[in-house]
């Protein structure tokens, strides 16, 4: 712990920082250092930007974090592991290999689009932070990898696909968002669900099921878009 | 880096045993009769290997220019003499490199045709296999390229972001051009989203450090990158 660190975590240990509230200031600082990273870039944001987003004193902040760094690998663990149960939620209750990913990417575009700060702080900064947080990032693509290969079950044994199916398509769907939130258009990832329910389709059943997956759906875009979308963009972060 | 080795010498091309800090590669100190534009040409790929290096040790997260100048073993003057900044210095890095990568595939192609003559021109699907293998030998034989050229960068740096989007388009439209030449392309952004797909792998395969996991993904890279187009 830096001096400074640990200076401030004295000044509040003697001032008696009431500990019923600590859980939330730790919480609130989670959620400050994702949405100024994803709104300033990791190499910009700094402890005083992360107040400005979750309020509470720089003495706090060095009481549960030893620096940014800290701050934003535990938020990521802690975010990353949210998304992960409620997209593997999402698949897991509906019924069908094919219907379950496109579920799970309804609810991502869904998550994406109402958060879009925490968001790019997940898939496109996590890349600029390196360690420890990306040891966490490669754990969550070889969950949901796991998770999108019981597409085998459907599969002859005779046409399995490759083993690093799972990982290639989380990998281009994760690849999709990035670029999505790097132009700073999550709304356009909507558009890109036909498409990419065909490649995840195709990837494991080859280009028949693809093109199916695809006209699926695009017709469930269509006639359902709002529905899909859920939720207005933007709605929270300050 | 090829060009490198050809104005430094052989000596340069002998691998560095494994944990040994690789010698920065200076030109001989005081008079040495070496043209200025030859010093400044070997300043600049000094540089750029360095970018390459340093990003692959620090991640974009913790680059800096000076650990740039150190690798490359010049003054921080002698950078910003090449380089406005960092991320210029990234960039010249990143374009020659892929650059690089794209020539390694069109020459594996080419030479494959050149082999087996109409035979191989009609086998698509060869084609592109020798494409993969040719891609992925290029980088498992350089494991900081292949963090350079796989990782996202930075979306603030508007320039560095916008080369990885031409890489990723000009891949997709290698792969596209082989299997379909001339052919209309029925989802615009589908080559796009595999060679996006495939770079992950590649940046994944790459953090393990075992660069020969690189070059074992190839049967497995085509399988999959065929069968969705």
């Amino acid at each position: 712990m830096s001096a400074e660190a640990s200076a401030a975590t004295n000044q509040v240990a003697s001032l008696g920082a009431n500990r019923a509230l600590e859980g939330d200031v730790r919480e609130g600082a989670m959620e400050g250092v994702l949405i100024a990273c994803g709104k300033l870039g990791f190499r910009e944001t700094s402890v005083r930007a992360i107040l400005e987003q979750s309020g509470g004193h720089r003495a706090q902040f060095y009481q549960h974090f030893e620096s940014k760094e800290d701050c934003f690998a535990q938020a990521y663990a802690t975010w990353i592991e949210r998304l992960c149960v409620s997209l593997l939620e999402a698949a897991a209750t509906t019924p069908g290999w094919e219907a379950g990913v496109r579920e799970a990417l309804v609810r991502l575009f869904r998550f994406v689009t109402a958060r879009p700060a925490i968001a790019r702080a997940l898939f496109v900064e996590v890349q600029i932070a390196g360690e420890p947080a990306m040891a966490r990032h490669e754990a969550a693509v070889e969950r949901l990898a796991a998770a999108i290969d019981s597409a085998r079950a459907e599969i002859d044994s005779a046409e399995m696909p490759p083993e690093a199916t799972g990982v290639f398509v989380v990998g281009g769907i994760e690849s999709s968002v990035c670029e999505a939130l790097s132009a700073g258009d999550p709304s356009r990832l909507w558009d890109a669900l036909p498409e990419l329910m065909h490649f995840a389709a195709g990837s494991y059943f080859g280009k028949e099921e693809a093109e199916g997956a695809f006209e699926r759906a695009s017709i469930l875009l269509e006639r359902e878009r709002a529905r899909l979308m859920g939720v207005e963009e933007g709605d929270e972060e300050r | 880096m090829t060009e490198l080795r050809l104005i430094t010498g052989t000596a340069l091309a002998e691998p560095t045993p494994a944990g040994v800090e690789a010698a920065p590669l200076r030109l001989p100190p005081g008079r040495h009769g070496i043209p200025a534009n030859l010093v400044r040409a070997h300043q600049r790929l000094r540089l750029l290997e360095a970018a390459a290096a340093a990003l692959a040790e620090q991640g974009y997260g913790r680059l800096t220019a000076a650990r740039v100048t150190e690798l490359a073993g010049v003054s921080s003057r002698t950078f910003y003499q090449h380089f406005e900044d960092l991320w210029a210095c990234l960039l010249a890095a990143y374009e020659t490199e892929a650059g690089r990568l794209c020539q390694e595939i069109e020459a594996a192609c080419a030479a494959l045709v050149e082999q087996r003559g109409p035979i191989a021109e009609a086998d698509r699907h060869g084609r592109a296999r020798a494409g993969i293998a040719a891609a992925l030998g290029f980088l498992a034989a350089e494991p900081a390229v292949a963090r350079l050229l796989s990782a996202e960068p930075p979306p603030q740096i508007a320039a560095l972001a916008a080369a990885r989007r031409d890489l990723v388009e000009r891949l997709g439209a290698m792969l596209r051009g082989i299997l379909e030449p001339g052919g209309a392309t029925p989802l615009p952004g589908l080559e796009r989203r595999l060679i996006g797909a495939a770079l992950a792998l590649v940046a994944s395969r790459s953090a393990s450090g075992d660069p020969q996991r690189l070059r074992q993904l190839e049967p497995e890279l085509s399988e999959i990158l065929l069968a969705s187009l």
